[in-house]
């Protein structure tokens, strides 16, 4: 038995906060140098795989430097936007997540908990650990619907590139999720491309750019990432469950966040 | 129509439906339709009861087994929102948005969804926009599984048509449907999917529980069938949009009792 990992991961989200350091490392700690062997097997994304980076927490979309430049309209939301993490971390913030409002897509991927792949003859499914959720991405050959209904994870679309790369388009996102933990807003016009390559049986390099000329003047190019196989690992269940997270918050949570931080 | 407005209608149409809830769901006599063969080993597609229409109970109250008087402490405790005990201003957790929990889910009038993978059947909820695990590659279920809101599912084919699913491992923070009724972490699921023709699952649950009662609980036969073309949608419980709804509409529409 163990405690629940929801504890756990706000404890260890109360530790991050009280040390603050530096954001999360913006250079994966792995580049994807390997060249691709021979015995990956194409256009198999299949497993449980962990993103690196981060020091064990959170992660930016992208560093404050290398986030593009914010339109008006952008800028009303980011500035009404207090987060508990980065340079405009403080106490008793509006994060959407301490209510346990969906975390949403992309943010979901830059959590430091594992995420699965699972392929079907006509999707690529993705589960994640964090909130148990899923989305579908569908590689039937169908277009991104033109008039979506707005969701938390969007509706995406794939494709497989010559060198086995699976290329994700998404769109039909709902507005009210922030990018990272460090706030940054979107729109509800918000269109993400990724590319998920397999360079080596462990390894996936992981590139996202976010296209969102309602929000930002040129697309956000999120920092390269890898991520890791885990091969003998089952992803556990780990919802967001409100009733607990508001009685943690009010004791754990925001005593330990300080009021102000520096980088 | 957007998933928010989705919701609403199914709250209103639940809310409409609980009051005239003396329907009892149970399997319907039609013959099986002879339209297309019936896939062997094979439950893919989305899903949906022949129900109520409505948030349904685990099983009406005359076939729920007698309670344990730890069981009964809880029991009385619950405050539903559906069915004779319910009130306005009631505790259900899923009001606050907690996780509705397996078998609960099971209940709900939202469709459902299976797929089959290497050695699993997922099966996902549109409701909460959840999924679970159904391993059919041999594993036993776990000896001590953390508890967890839905549980750890293993399955093994009966015949050529029928899954049988034996899960575990489940928190004891959940009601076992929408009037209520506890269970304790001992609780043990056995349940049957039955494929009967290409359109139609005859769906069967057993619920063993002897911490909370005092017999095994056996839910009515229900029916579900095919949809082809239906695609399962995001509907998530959002805590900050379900608060303000609550405030508005849910709790002033609540009947203050009923017989």
């Amino acid at each position: 038995m163990r405690c629940s990992p929801i504890h756990v991961l706000g404890y260890l989200t109360a530790a991050l906060a009280l040390l603050m350091a530096a954001p999360a490392q913006a250079s994966p700690q792995q580049t994807a140098t390997k060249s691709t062997s021979s015995s990956v097997s194409k256009r198999d994304l299949t497993g449980v795989w962990q993103l690196q980076g981060g020091n064990g927490g959170a992660q930016p979309i992208a560093e404050d430097k290398d986030m593009p430049a914010m339109t008006p309209w952008a800028k009303v939301r980011f500035d009404a936007q207090k987060p508990g993490y980065g340079s405009r971390g403080a106490a008793g913030g509006n994060d959407p997540i301490l209510q346990c409002d969906p975390i949403g897509f992309p943010r979901i991927m830059l959590m430091p908990t594992p995420n699965e792949i699972v392929q079907l003859p006509d999707r690529v499914l993705q589960f994640w650990e964090r909130e148990h959720e899923w989305r579908s991405i569908w590689t039937d050959g169908r277009a991104l619907p033109a008039d979506p209904d707005p969701t938390w994870y969007g509706y995406a679309i794939g494709h497989w590139e010559a060198d086995g790369t699976l290329v994700v388009e998404s769109s039909g996102f709902i507005d009210k999720t922030w990018l990272g933990p460090t706030g940054y807003p979107h729109s509800e016009d918000m269109r993400i491309v990724e590319r998920y390559r397999r360079v080596d049986q462990d390894t996936l390099s992981y590139d996202m750019t976010i296209t969102d000329p309602k929000a930002y003047a040129k697309p956000v190019v999120t920092p390269h990432r890898t991520m890791k196989l885990k091969p003998n690992e089952e992803i556990s269940e780990q919802p967001c469950v409100w009733s607990q997270e508001n009685e943690f918050a009010q004791r754990i949570r925001n005593p330990a966040t300080p009021k102000t931080t520096k980088q | 129509m957007s998933s928010m407005k989705r919701i609403r209608a199914n709250l209103v149409l639940t809310a409409v439906a609980a009051l005239f809830l003396a329907a009892i769901p149970g399997a319907s006599q039609q013959q099986p339709s002879k339209t297309a063969p019936t896939p062997k080993h094979d439950l893919t597609g989305l899903w949906h009861y022949e129900s109520t229409g409505a948030s349904e109970p685990i099983a009406p109250d005359n076939l729920i087994p007698p309670m344990t008087p730890w069981a009964k402490v809880r029991f009385d405790a619950e405050r539903p929102g559906y069915g004779p005990r319910r009130t306005a201003g009631g505790n259900d957790p899923i009001l606050q948005c907690d996780p509705i929990g397996f078998p609960r889910i099971m209940f709900l009038n939202t469709p459902f969804e299976f797929a089959q993978v290497n050695g699993r059947v997922i099966q996902f909820f549109e409701h909460e926009h959840e999924y679970r695990t159904i391993w059919v590659d041999g594993r036993p279920l776990p000896a001590d599984a953390d508890p967890t809101w839905y549980g750890y599912a293993i399955g093994h084919w009966e015949g050529d048509d029928t899954l049988v699913v034996e899960s575990a491992g489940y928190n004891d923070k959940t009601w076992l449907g929408s009037t209520g009724y506890a269970h304790s972490k001992g609780m043990r699921i056995t349940e049957r999917y039955r494929r009967i023709d290409h359109d139609t699952i005859l769906y069967d649950i057993t619920i063993a529980d002897p911490k909370a009662y005092t017999q095994p609980l056996v839910g009515p036969h229900r029916r579900m069938k095919l949809r082809p073309k239906d695609e399962l949608i995001e509907e998530i419980c959002v805590p900050s949009e379900e608060k303000s709804f609550a405030q508005r509409v849910a709790d002033p529409a609540t009947p203050k009792a009923t017989k």
